[in-house]
């Protein structure tokens, strides 16, 4: 098997897994989308395992290292959106969890979700959907429609493609990121399957995705903080 | 690889809000409930921390004064227990000079009555001895001699017996 | 066959920009971590911040590399 056919295996399989039987394969659930279940999932049933029993006092070291990571990431988060925009936290810190279980879902053997275009398209979207919700909440649709022409008029054809350019590279940065990695990874596996993607695959499922889903939510709040400045 | 499915885009969007929701309702909400608790519970307790400073505070004004007040109070009851133990004096030195001159009056009378007796007995006696002598005179011859005799003889026997 | 090559070759060059900026970014990183050893931590975030934006452009060249193997060779 050359190098080709493995590109080819891995990039043009169908990446469809549950098909519906009406909407003309419209309708069809991706594997990405399917893992994200998975994934969501574990995620639950962490968060119910962890926030399970909570006290006031006498806490258990579960309890407490569930309590130190709430504090903890939503600082981050807080942190990268600045205090006027701390009703994001919670959306950026579940973008980021999102991102950081798909990101390393590589680690386990299975394509990562964040490698379907799908699913970027979607983070995107929202993401910058979010943007301009928090600049016409906290500036009213007049004050956001202004914002255009900040600080020059001469600059606002650029501010309005922004809209589209941000999006756009946020999810093809993320894209490429994870597809290039998962790419590196599968050409490595054909090479040598013992022993040697080792080291790689901590560089490129775990460190790799982390910044990346770290780049996605610093870039999202980055937005979203000029937005409501 | 590029294949766009909206489908999947939308069901990617309603994933992402499942996550969103998940972690807001049960992890953020309990985690901020059990902290905003402990926040509560902190602040109530340093209220009432310094609710009983300022009472300590107050107690301890209060015991001053009280310590200062006691100063006076202690030499008030100093006095009035020195008053009191005079009294006590008084009254017992009182009652035993009152039971001495009881006794010393009983005494008195006791030794009156012994002597009333005593004098009562020699009178007596002194009648015999003086019906006897006038029985013995009445019996012999009486002659100046013998009469002086006999009386002289009275005399000191009576003397004899008084004594 | 051969063209798709040169091609993908090309498209591969992005890989020059990124690693000009990564270069050029963890030069003034290292400058800026000698003048001021004690702002080490908001200088290594940036500076990851900075790698993974430059990375980006690579990655797009990777990208479209595979693409002109994929969908032209």
């Amino acid at each position: 098997m050359n190098i080709k056919e493995v590109l080819k295996e891995l990039l043009l399989e169908d990446k469809t897994l549950i098909h519906m039987p009406f909407g003309n394969g419209n309708c069809d659930f991706n594997k990405s989308v399917v893992l994200s279940w998975v994934f969501i999932l574990v995620v639950f049933i962490l968060i119910l395992i962890f926030t399970h029993n909570m006290k006031v006092h006498n806490i258990s070291k579960r309890q407490a290292a569930v309590e130190g990571f709430v504090i903890w990431i939503r600082g981050l988060a807080v942190g990268m959106l600045g205090e006027e925009g701390k009703d994001y936290a919670t959306y950026i810190v579940s973008v980021l969890v999102f991102l950081a279980c798909s990101n390393v879902m590589g680690l386990f053997g299975v394509v990562p979700p964040t490698m379907d275009l799908n699913v970027t398209i979607a983070l995107a979207l929202v993401s910058i959907i979010m943007v301009e919700a928090a600049g016409i909440r906290s500036k009213g649709v007049k004050g956001w429609a202004k914002a255009f022409a900040q600080p020059m008029a001469v600059i606002a054809p650029m501010n309005v493609l922004e809209l589209a350019i941000r999006p756009l590279s946020l999810c093809m940065r993320l894209f490429g990121n994870i597809l290039g990695a998962t790419v590196i990874m599968e050409l490595l596996k054909h090479i040598l399957p013992v022993g040697l993607p080792v080291p790689f695959s901590l560089y490129f499922d775990i460190f790799d995705g982390l910044i990346q889903a770290y780049v996605f939510v610093f870039l999202t709040s980055l937005y979203i903080k000029e937005a409501v400045e | 690889m590029l294949s766009v499915n909206l489908w999947n885009v939308l069901w990617t969007v309603i994933n992402l809000l499942i996550l969103y929701f998940l972690i807001k309702k049960f992890l953020f909400k309990r985690v901020d409930e059990v902290l905003e608790k402990r926040q509560l519970e902190i602040e109530e307790a340093s209220k009432e921390a310094d609710m009983m400073i300022e009472e300590a505070k107050k107690t301890k004004a209060e015991y001053l004064q009280r310590i200062e007040l006691a100063d006076e109070e202690k030499e008030q009851i100093l006095a009035d227990i020195k008053k009191q133990g005079y009294d006590e004096y008084e009254r017992i030195v009182n009652d035993a000079r009152r039971k001495g001159e009881q006794i010393v009056t009983e005494a008195k009378h006791n030794a009156e009555v012994e002597n009333e007796r005593v004098k009562e007995v020699y009178a007596a006696q002194l009648a015999d001895m003086v019906v006897e002598a006038a029985s013995k005179i009445a019996a012999t011859k009486h002659s100046t001699e013998n009469d002086r005799e006999l009386y002289d003889k009275f005399i000191s026997e009576a003397g004899a017996k008084n004594e | 066959m051969s063209l798709t090559a040169i091609g993908a070759a090309i498209a591969a060059f992005t890989g020059l920009g990124a690693g000009l900026g990564i270069g050029i970014a963890t030069a003034k990183a290292t400058d800026a971590v000698a003048r001021q050893p004690e702002a080490d931590g908001k200088i290594m975030k940036l500076l990851l911040l900075g790698c993974a934006l430059a990375e980006a452009t690579a990655i797009y060249g990777f990208v479209v590399a595979i693409m002109i193997i994929l969908f032209l060779g």
